[in-house]
C-alpha cells in the first residue's frame, strides 16, 4: 500500500508550518532590521536545522512515542506482537498512521486557526495538546498506572509553561548583565558595535536554528514511527531527518513574511540584547529538551528571554499587557488542539475503538 | 579591539573640506561687512567658497562610495550618509549666501560687522565641537554615550546665535531703510544663522545614533 505514505502529509505540513513560523525566532529580528540578508539567513537556518535533526533530533522520539502510546495513539508492544502473530500488522500499521495523521491534522489546524486570529502559537505545544486530547477519549484511565503516568505527564507538560520561560529569563538576564559588564567597553565605535551585532546575530541565529532541528524535528514525524514496523517509519534517525527536511522546506518557501513582521513589544531592548535573547532562548530550548526529553516551545523561551533582557534595565521596561495576551495563547494552543483531537476521537471511536 | 577604518578617514576628510569652505566664507563675510568692498573682490572671494564647496562635494561622494560592502550595518550606513550629507549642507549654505550677496551686489552696513563676526565665530566654535563629536562617534562612541557635553555645548551655542539674530532683526527693522532693503538684509542674516541650525540638527542626529546603540 504505497498510498499509505500520503498519511505523512499531515506531519510534513506541520513541519512546514513550524518552519515558516520558527525561522522568525532564529533570524526574524536580524532580517527585519537588515543586519543579515534574508537569503543568508535561510541558508544558515536550513543547514543548522538539518544538522540539529541529524545529530540529536531522534533523541526526543522515545519519550514522544511513549506519551503517544499511553494516550492510545500508538500501539503497545503487546498489540504489535499480537498483530504480527495474527498476520494483521498491515491493518495495525494503517490505523497507527491514520491516528498520527489525525493528531498532526488537529495540531496543524490549531496552528492555522491561532495564526489566523493573530495569536502567537506553539506548534510543539499543539502536538502535545492533541495527544492529550486524544488520550482523554482513548487512554485506559481505569488502569491506575496509566492514570498516574498520564496525569504526571500532563502536569509536567503544563509546568514547562512556567519553567521554560523562567529558565530563558534567567539565562538571558545573566548573559545581558555579563555583556553590559564586560563587552560594552569594547564597543568603542560604530564599526565595532556593528561587527559585534552582526557576528552576534549570525552566531545566535545559527545556534537557534540548530536547537530548532534538535528540539522540533522529531515532534512533526514521531507518531509515524514504530521500531517494530507497526507504522510508516521504523528508523528513528530517519524519522527526525524527514521532520527536519519538512521544517527546512517551510523555512525556504514561506518564512519571509513572518520574519519581516517579527518585532516584539514585550520589552524595549537594544540590538546587542536582541541577539543575546536569541542565544538565551536557544540555550534554554536545548537544555529543556535534554532535561525533559520532549520538545518545548521556542516561542515561550523567546518571550522569557526578552523579559530577562528587559529586566536588566528595570521592571518598567517590560510590557506586561503584551505578556498577558501571550500567556493566554500558551494555554489556548494546546487546549484548542486537544479539544479538536478529542472531538475527532469521539467521532471515529467506531473505527479505532476496538 | 577593532581596526580603524577607511570610512572614518574619509568622513573626517569631508569635514575638513567643509571647514575649509567655512574659512573661505569667513574671508568673504569680512569683506561683505565693509561697504567699500568692490564687487570684483567679492567675486574673487566667492571663488574660494565655491572651490571649498566643490571639494566637500567630491569628498562626500568618495565617502559614500566607501560604504559599499563595508563592515557597517545598513542602518549605520544610512546614519553615516545622513550626517555626511548634512555636513555638506553647511558648505552649500555658505556658497548660497555668498552667491546671493554677490548677485545682490550687497554689503552689510558697517554697524552690523561686529555682530556678523560674532555669528561667524560662534558658528565656527560649534563646527569645531561637531568635528570632535563626529570623530568620537567613530572612535570613542562609548565615551560620547557616557558624556554628551560636546553635543550639549553645540545646542547652547545655537541659542547664543538665536539671540544675536533677534538683536540684528530688531536693529534692521527699526532702521529708516526701505522695507525691501530691510527684508533683503535680514533674509541674508537669517541664512547665515541657518548654518548654526544645521550644525545643531547634526548634533541631534548624533544623539539619536548614540541612544539607538546603547548596549
Amino acid at each position: 500500500m504505497p498510498w499509505i505514505y500520503l498519511l505523512l502529509s499531515a506531519g510534513l505540513f506541520m513541519g512546514w508550518s513550524l518552519g515558516t513560523n520558527d525561522a522568525a525566532n532564529a533570524f526574524g529580528t536580524a532580517v527585519a532590521t537588515r543586519v543579515v540578508k534574508y537569503r543568508t539567513a535561510i541558508i544558515i537556518i536550513a543547514v543548522m536545522i538539518l544538522l540539529g535533526a541529524v545529530l540529536f533530533g531522534h533523541e526526543s522520539i522515545a519519550k514522544l512515542t511513549s506519551i503517544a502510546t499511553n494516550n492510545g495513539v500508538l500501539a503497545t508492544e503487546e498489540t504489535v506482537e499480537a498483530a504480527k502473530a495474527a498476520g494483521e500488522l498491515e491493518a495495525l500499521r494503517l490505523k497507527s498512521a491514520l491516528k498520527a495523521f489525525i493528531i498532526f491534522a488537529c495540531a496543524g489546524l490549531t496552528v492555522f486557526i491561532m495564526s489566523y486570529l493573530k495569536f502567537p502559537v506553539s506548534a510543539n505545544q499543539s502536538v502535545i495538546g492533541a495527544i492529550i486530547g486524544w488520550g482523554i477519549c482513548y487512554a485506559d484511565y481505569s488502569d491506575a498506572e496509566i492514570l498516574q503516568t498520564n496525569l504526571g505527564e500532563i502536569a509536567e507538560f503544563a509546568s514547562t509553561w512556567l519553567i521554560n520561560p523562567l529558565v530563558a529569563a534567567v539565562i538571558s538576564f545573566v548573559l545581558v548583565f555579563l555583556i553590559k559588564k564586560f563587552i560594552e567597553r569594547h564597543l568603542t565605535s560604530m564599526r565595532s558595535y556593528d561587527i559585534i551585532v552582526k557576528v552576534g546575530y549570525i552566531a545566535a541565529g545559527a545556534f537557534s536554528a540548530f536547537s530548532i532541528g534538535q528540539n522540533s524535528s522529531a515532534s512533526v514525524t514521531a507518531f509515524y514511527y514504530d521500531a517494530g514496523g507497526a507504522n510508516l517509519l521504523s528508523n528513528a534517525r530517519l524519522t527526525a531527518i524527514i521532520g527536519g527536511v519538512a521544517i527546512v522546506i517551510g523555512v525556504l518557501t514561506f518564512s519571509k513574511r513572518v520574519m519581516m513582521t517579527v518585532g516584539s513589544s514585550i520589552a524595549e531592548i537594544s540590538q546587542v540584547d536582541g541577539f543575546v535573547v536569541i542565544l538565551a532562548s536557544a540555550l534554554t530550548v536545548l537544555l529543556m529538551n535534554k532535561w525533559w526529553g520532549l520538545p518545548v516551545s521556542t516561542s515561550q523561551s523567546v518571550v522569557g528571554a526578552v523579559i530577562g533582557a528587559g529586566l536588566v534595565s528595570g521592571v518598567k521596561k517590560v510590557n506586561f499587557g503584551v505578556l498577558r495576551n501571550i500567556a493566554i495563547a500558551w494555554v489556548s494552543s494546546p487546549t484548542v488542539a486537544g479539544l479538536l483531537a478529542f472531538l475527532v476521537a469521539i467521532a471515529t471511536k467506531g473505527y479505532f475503538g476496538a | 579591539m577593532f581596526k580603524k577604518n577607511r570610512t572614518r578617514a574619509l568622513i573626517m576628510d569631508q569635514i575638513k573640506d567643509v571647514e575649509n569652505t567655512l574659512v573661505a566664507f569667513k574671508s568673504f563675510l569680512k569683506a561683505a561687512t565693509v561697504p567699500e568692498t568692490s564687487i570684483e573682490t567679492l567675486k574673487a572671494l566667492l571663488k574660494g567658497v565655491n572651490d571649498g564647496e566643490d571639494a566637500a562635494d567630491a569628498s562626500l561622494r568618495a565617502m559614500i562610495d566607501s560604504l559599499n560592502g563595508g563592515a557597517y550595518l545598513p542602518s549605520t550606513r544610512e546614519n553615516i550618509i545622513s550626517i555626511a550629507t548634512s555636513c555638506d549642507k553647511i558648505a552649500n549654505k555658505c556658497e548660497s549666501v555668498a552667491t546671493m550677496i554677490v548677485l545682490y551686489r550687497f554689503t552689510f552696513p558697517r554697524e552690523f560687522a561686529e555682530d556678523i563676526d560674532k555669528i561667524y565665530d560662534v558658528t565656527a566654535e560649534q563646527f569645531a565641537l561637531l568635528q570632535e563629536a563626529i570623530d568620537m562617534l567613530f572612535s570613542r562612541m562609548n565615551e560620547l554615550q557616557k558624556d554628551t557635553t560636546v553635543l550639549d555645548k553645540i545646542r547652547s551655542l545655537e541659542s547664543v546665535i538665536d539671540k544675536i539674530e533677534l538683536k540684528l532683526g530688531d536693529t534692521v527693522f527699526g532702521s529708516d531703510a526701505e522695507l525691501a532693503a530691510k527684508m533683503q538684509t535680514f533674509g541674508l542674516i537669517e541664512r547665515i544663522c541657518d548654518i548654526s541650525d544645521i550644525i545643531e540638527d547634526i548634533a541631534d542626529k548624533i544623539q539619536i545614533i548614540l541612544i539607538a546603540r546603547k548596549a
